[in-house]
C-alpha cells in the first residue's frame, strides 16, 4: 500500500460550518490583520530598504527614489553568486544527511524494540538546542586541521589521518548532524500517530519488513519527512554561527555570512543586504512552493477514529546493531562536542602543546563559570530569556494553533492567504529582519519599544512558518471524521477543537511550542536591534563573549544556557510523553 | 619594564587619589555638577566596544561614584550607528552617552550630540579629536602578537612580518574592510612601511579573519603563530597566563582614538557628563592603560603599556582628511592584494 492508496480513505471536502454567517469571515480578517502587522509591514520596510538609498524612519517615506541599484549590484557580483552556490551545496548536502539521520532515528527510537529507547530519543534532541555558533565553535575545537582535539588524538596515536572540517564537507557534516533532529521531531510525531493496521496490510499481502518501510511507512509520512527536511534546509540557508566558525577559515562564504560582512562593514550596508535577503526569500518561495505542488491532491490522514497502538518491530538481536548506530551518532553529535566545550569552559587557555597536555588537570579551573556570573547582565539576561521565551511559545502557540486549523481543517475563503503570509518569514534571514522589525515598530505608540514584548513579537512573527508547519503536521494525520462525529453529536465548532482537536494534537501543540521556545533562547538577529539595557537576552551576551574572543567564557555561557534549556526540554518531554501516551489509549 | 608599568599605574593612581577635595572636584567636575549627577542617579551607555572592558571600567567609575548607575547596550559598530540613526529619528534615542571606534561614522552624526569639553581639555592630542563634542575616552594602539609556545624566532618590528621564515599560514591578519581600526593599521603600513609592505605580506600565504577577538583566539589557540593585534585584545589574555606575547614595533604603533558624546536628548545629562568627565580624566585613563591595556590620546600618558619605551616607540595617528579620502579606492586595493573576497 503506498500514500497514494492511502488517498483511498474518505476524505471530505464539506466545509465546516460556521457557527455564525459573519464568524469566519471575521475570524479570516483578524488573522490576516495579524499577520499583515507581524509580516507584511516589515516586510515592506525592507523591500523599501532593498530597492532605495534610505532608512525609512529617518528619511520618511517621503525621500523615497526607487532604485534597482542594489539588486544590479547583488545579482552582477560574482561573490555573490559564489555565495549563493556554496550555500545551496552545503544547505542541500546537510539537508539530505539530515534526512537520513533524522528518519532513521526516528525509526529506530518509534516503531523498534532497539534497547534504551527514551534515552536514545532524549539525548538525540541535544543538537537542536545548542547555538549554532556553539556547534560551530565547538567542531572547530576538534576538527581544525592544525590544532583540531581530534587531530592532536590522532598524531598522538601515530595514525597519519587527519580531518578538516574547515571546509565544504565538514560544514555539510555539521549541518546534517545538527539539523536532523528537525527530520526527527516530524517524523517521529508522524511515526507515533500513524495507524500500523496499512503496514499490517503491507505484510500480511507478502511484503518484507523492509519493503514496507520504503513502501507503506515512509510514503505515509512523506508530508512530515518533507516538512521536515524542507525546515531544516532553510533554517540552514539562515544559519550564520557554522559557516562563520568552519567555512571563514577555509575562504568558503555562503549568503548569512555574506550578509553580516555587509551589515558589519563601517558604514553597514543594509539596503544592499536587504537585496540578498529578498533573493534567499525567492528560493524559498521555489521550495515551498514545490513543496505544496508535491503533497497537492493526497491525504495523510492516519489518525481515524479507531484505537491502536503504534507497532514497535521485533528486531532479535540485530537490536543491538540499530543500538549501536544511535549511540555512535550520539558519540559524534552530542559527548564530542560537549567534551569539547566542557575542555574549552574550564580550560583557562585552549592550547595544547600534544595530547597529553590535555590531561593537565592544572590548565583546568572555574575561572570562566566565575567571571560570567560576576557579570549582573548575566542573570538579567538569564531572565528576560525565560520571560522572552514564554511569552513567545504561549503567544506564538496560540496563534499558530489558529492559523494552522484554519488553513488545515477549514475551507473559509482567505485561507490560501493567512497560509502564504505565514510562511514568509521562513526565508528572512535574521540578520537582517531586525532592522526590518527596527524599522516597522520603533515608532508604534505605547511604548512597545524597550519591552519584552517588542522582542517576544519579534521572535512570534519569525518563528509562524516553523510553529505552523509542526502543528500542521498533527492536524494532516487527524482524520475528519473525527469531528464531523463530534458536530453530529451536536458539539459546536469550538467545543470540537476543544475537546477533539486540541487533545489528539496534543504532542504536536506541546513540540511546537518547545520548538518556539527554543528558537526563541537562541535568536540573536532579530534581538541586537531590539533590545536594551534592561531587556538583554542570551543570545546578545553569548555573542559578545565570542566576539570578544573569549573562547572559555563563551563555552562556559553556553553549558549555562544548554543546561537551562536541556532542564526545560526535559519538562516538556516528559509532559508531552504523558500526553502521547493518554492520546494513543484514548485513541 | 614590567616593574615601571606598576610604578607608573600607582602614580598615576596616586596623583588622583593624593589630590586635595578642590582639585578632585575640579578633576571630575564641581560640587553642584557632581550632586546633580547624583540625583539623577544613573545613566545608558551605547558601546561598540567590548561589554566585558566597558563593565570594568563602569565597577572603576561606580568605586569613586557609587551613586551613579550606568546601564550599557552594546552592539558592534555598523549595527550600533543604524541603531542610534533609527532611535533618533523616531524620538526614541535611548543614549545618555555613546562610545564608538569609528570617528567618520560618529561625525556624521555629530548633530546628535551636545557640546561638551571635559575639565582637561588642554591635555588632548588635537590630531585625536574629529569634532568638539566627540572625545577619545578611549584610545587603542597596534602591537604584534605572537604564541609564546610556537614562535622560536619572535619578531621585532612591522618589517618582520614580511619575512619568508614567517610564511604559510603562520601570520594571521584581521581584514581590511573589517572597520575604523584595522583601517587605521593598514593605512600605516602602506604609508610608513611602503607602497609594497601589502605585497610583500601578502606574498607569505596569510590566515585572514573577520576580526581582531577572534583571531587573538586563534592565536591564542596555536592556529596562528603571530598577528598584529589591538593591543588591549591581547593584554588581558597575557595577564591571565595565555602562552602569548605582544611588542610594541620601533616603527611606530597606530593609534585609534575613539568618538565618544553625550547626546543632545539626553535624559541624565549631569550624569553623563561627570562619567565623561571621570572617564578623560588622568585617572580614568591611568585605569584603562594599566588594567585593560589601552594607550592614551593624553599629551602626555600618565601610564605606559608594558614593553612601551616612550624614548623609542612614536605613535601614529593617521591624517583625518585621508582617513575619509583614500578610504575606498586602497580597500580596494588590499582586498586584491590579499585575494579577500568582498
Amino acid at each position: 500500500m503506498t500514500a497514494t492508496s492511502a488517498a483511498a480513505l474518505p476524505v471530505t471536502t464539506e466545509a465546516v460550518r460556521a457557527p455564525r454567517r459573519w464568524a469566519a469571515p471575521l475570524w479570516v480578517s483578524a488573522l490576516l490583520i495579524i499577520l499583515t502587522f507581524l509580516v507584511i509591514y516589515p516586510l515592506l520596510m525592507l523591500f523599501f530598504g532593498a530597492i532605495s538609498d534610505s532608512n525609512p524612519v529617518i528619511d520618511g517615506f517621503g525621500k523615497f527614489n526607487p532604485s534597482l541599484t542594489h539588486f544590479i549590484a547583488v545579482l552582477g557580483n560574482e561573490n555573490v553568486r559564489l555565495a549563493f552556490f556554496n550555500a545551496l551545496v552545503a544547505c542541500g548536502g546537510g539537508s539530505l544527511l539530515a534526512v537520513v539521520i533524522g528518519l532513521a532515528f526516528s525509526w529506530i527510537v518509534v516503531r523498534t524494540n532497539t534497547p534504551f529507547k527514551g534515552f536514545i530519543a532524549g539525548a538525540s534532541m541535544v543538537p537542536l538546542f545548542v547555538p549554532p555558533l556553539v556547534a560551530g565553535v565547538a567542531w572547530s575545537i576538534l576538527g581544525s586541521p592544525k590544532t583540531g582535539l581530534l587531530n592532536t588524538a590522532l598524531k598522538w596515536t601515530g595514525i597519519d589521518f587527519r580531518f578538516d572540517f574547515y571546509s565544504m564537507s565538514g560544514l555539510i557534516l555539521v549541518f546534517g548532524f545538527y539539523y536532523a533532529p528537525y527530520v526527527y521531531m516530524f517524523t517521529a510525531s508522524a511515526l507515533r500517530n500513524m495507524d500500523p493496521s496499512l503496514e499490517e496490510a503491507s505484510e500480511v499481502a507478502g511484503a518484507s519488513a523492509f519493503t514496507t518501510l520504503f513502501t507503506v511507512t515512509f510514503p505515509l509520512i512523506a508530508p512530515a519527512i518533507l516538512a521536515g527536511s524542507l525546515l531544516s534546509f532553510v533554517v540552514m540557508l539562515g544559519i550564520y554561527g557554522v559557516p562563520a566558525a568552519l567555512g571563514a577559515p577555509a575562504n568558503i562564504s555562503v549568503l548569512t555570512t555574506y550578509i553580516f560582512k555587509l551589515t558589519a562593514w563601517a558604514p553597514p550596508l543594509y539596503n544592499t543586504a536587504a537585496a540578498v535577503a529578498i533573493l534567499l526569500m525567492m528560493v524559498t518561495a521555489i521550495l515551498v512552493w514545490a513543496q505544496q505542488r508535491v503533497l497537492s491532491g493526497r491525504s495523510f490522514a492516519t489518525v481515524a477514529g479507531k484505537a491502536f497502538r503504534p507497532r514497535s518491530l521485533n528486531l532479535g538481536p540485530w537490536r543491538w546493531l540499530t543500538f549501536s548506530l544511535a549511540l555512535v551518532y550520539l558519540f559524534v553529535v552530542v559527548v564530542l562536542p560537549t567534551v569539547a566545550l566542557v575542555i574549552a569552559a574550564f580550560r583557562r587557555f585552549l592550547f595544547f602543546k600534544d595530547f597529553q597536555a590535555v590531561f593537565d588537570m592544572k590548565a583546568y579551573s572555574w575561572v570562566h563559570f566565575n567571571s560570567i556570573f560576576d557579570n549582573p547582565l548575566t542573570i538579567t539576561s538569564i531572565w528576560n530569556t525565560m520571560k522572552v521565551g514564554v511569552i513567545t511559545a504561549v503567544i506564538g502557540g496560540v496563534l499558530a494553533f489558529a492559523i494552522g486549523y484554519t488553513i488545515n481543517r477549514t475551507q473559509v475563503g482567505g485561507r490560501k492567504s493567512i497560509d502564504l503570509l505565514s510562511t514568509i518569514p521562513v526565508a528572512i534571514p535574521g540578520l537582517v529582519v531586525g532592522v526590518a522589525y527596527l524599522w516597522a515598530w520603533i515608532g508604534l505608540p505605547g511604548g512597545l519599544y524597550g519591552t519584552i514584548w517588542i522582542l517576544a513579537l519579534a521572535f512570534v512573527a519569525r518563528f509562524i512558518p516553523d510553529t505552523v508547519k509542526a502543528l500542521s503536521t498533527s492536524f494532516m494525520q487527524i482524520h475528519k471524521e473525527l469531528e464531523e462525529a463530534a458536530w453530529i453529536c451536536g458539539r459546536g465548532l469550538l467545543s470540537t477543537i476543544a475537546t477533539i482537536m486540541v487533545p489528539l494534537a496534543r504532542p504536536g501543540i506541546v513540540a511546537s511550542m518547545t520548538l518556539l521556545f527554543v528558537l526563541a533562547v537562541r535568536e540573536l538577529g532579530s534581538s541586537l536591534f531590539l533590545y536594551t539595557s534592561d531587556t538583554t537576552v542570551m543570545a546578545v551576551l553569548l555573542l559578545d563573549y565570542y566576539e570578544g574572543g573569549n573562547i572559555g567564557k563563551t563555552a562556559a555561557f553556553s553549558l549555562v544556557q544548554t543546561v537551562i534549556i536541556g532542564v526545560l526540554l526535559g519538562i516538556t518531554y516528559w509532559l508531552s510523553r504523558g500526553s502521547a501516551e493518554s492520546t494513543a489509549r484514548a485513541g | 619594564m614590567k616593574r615601571r608599568t606598576i610604578l607608573s599605574g600607582i602614580a598615576g593612581a596616586a596623583v588622583t587619589a593624593a589630590l586635595p577635595a578642590r582639585a578632585q572636584q575640579d578633576a571630575f567636575g564641581s560640587k553642584e555638577l557632581i550632586a546633580a549627577a547624583e540625583k539623577e542617579g544613573g545613566l545608558t551607555l551605547y558601546t561598540a566596544d567590548f561589554a566585558e572592558t566597558q563593565q570594568e571600567v563602569i565597577k572603576e567609575f561606580n568605586k569613586r561614584f557609587p551613586k551613579i548607575r550606568v546601564a550599557m547596550v552594546r552592539a558592534p559598530g555598523g549595527q550600533l550607528i543604524t541603531r542610534i540613526k533609527t532611535e533618533a529619528a523616531a524620538d526614541k534615542l535611548g543614549a545618555d552617552v555613546v562610545n564608538h571606534s569609528d570617528r567618520g561614522l560618529m561625525l556624521e552624526i555629530a548633530d546628535l550630540f551636545q557640546d561638551y569639553a571635559p575639565p582637561n581639555a588642554g591635555d588632548y592630542r588635537a590630531d585625536a579629536l574629529v569634532s568638539p563634542k566627540l572625545w577619545p575616552g578611549v584610545t587603542l594602539g597596534w602591537a604584534i602578537a605572537y604564541n609564546t609556545q610556537l614562535v622560536k624566532n619572535a619578531p621585532k618590528n612591522w618589517m618582520d612580518l614580511t619575512k619568508p621564515e614567517y610564511k604559510d599560514k603562520q601570520i594571521g591578519q584581521v581584514i581590511g574592510p573589517s572597520g575604523g581600526t584595522t583601517w587605521t593599521r593598514i593605512m600605516f603600513e602602506r604609508q610608513v612601511l611602503g607602497e609594497d609592505y601589502w605585497k610583500k605580506q601578502a606574498a607569505l600565504n596569510i590566515a585572514l579573519y573577520p576580526s581582531g577577538a577572534p583571531l587573538s583566539d586563534a592565536l591564542v589557540r596555536g592556529e596562528v603563530s603571530i598577528a598584529p593585534l589591538l593591543y588591549n585584545i591581547i593584554y588581558t589574555k597575557i595577564v591571565e597566563g595565555a602562552p602569548a606575547e605582544a611588542i610594541f614595533a620601533p616603527e611606530g604603533v597606530p593609534i585609534v582614538p575613539y568618538a565618544d558624546g553625550i547626546t543632545k536628548t539626553s535624559k541624565n545629562p549631569n550624569a553623563a557628563r561627570l562619567f565623561m568627565n571621570w572617564r578623560l580624566s588622568k585617572e580614568g585613563q591611568t585605569f584603562m592603560i594599566n588594567k585593560l591595556g589601552n594607550i592614551t590620546s593624553l599629551k602626555e600618558p600618565p601610564a605606559y603599556p608594558k614593553g612601551w619605551d616612550p624614548k623609542v616607540i612614536k605613535v601614529w595617528v593617521p591624517k583625518f582628511d585621508e582617513f575619509s579620502k583614500l578610504r575606498n579606492s586602497w580597500m580596494e586595493e588590499w582586498n586584491k592584494t590579499y585575494g579577500y573576497r568582498q
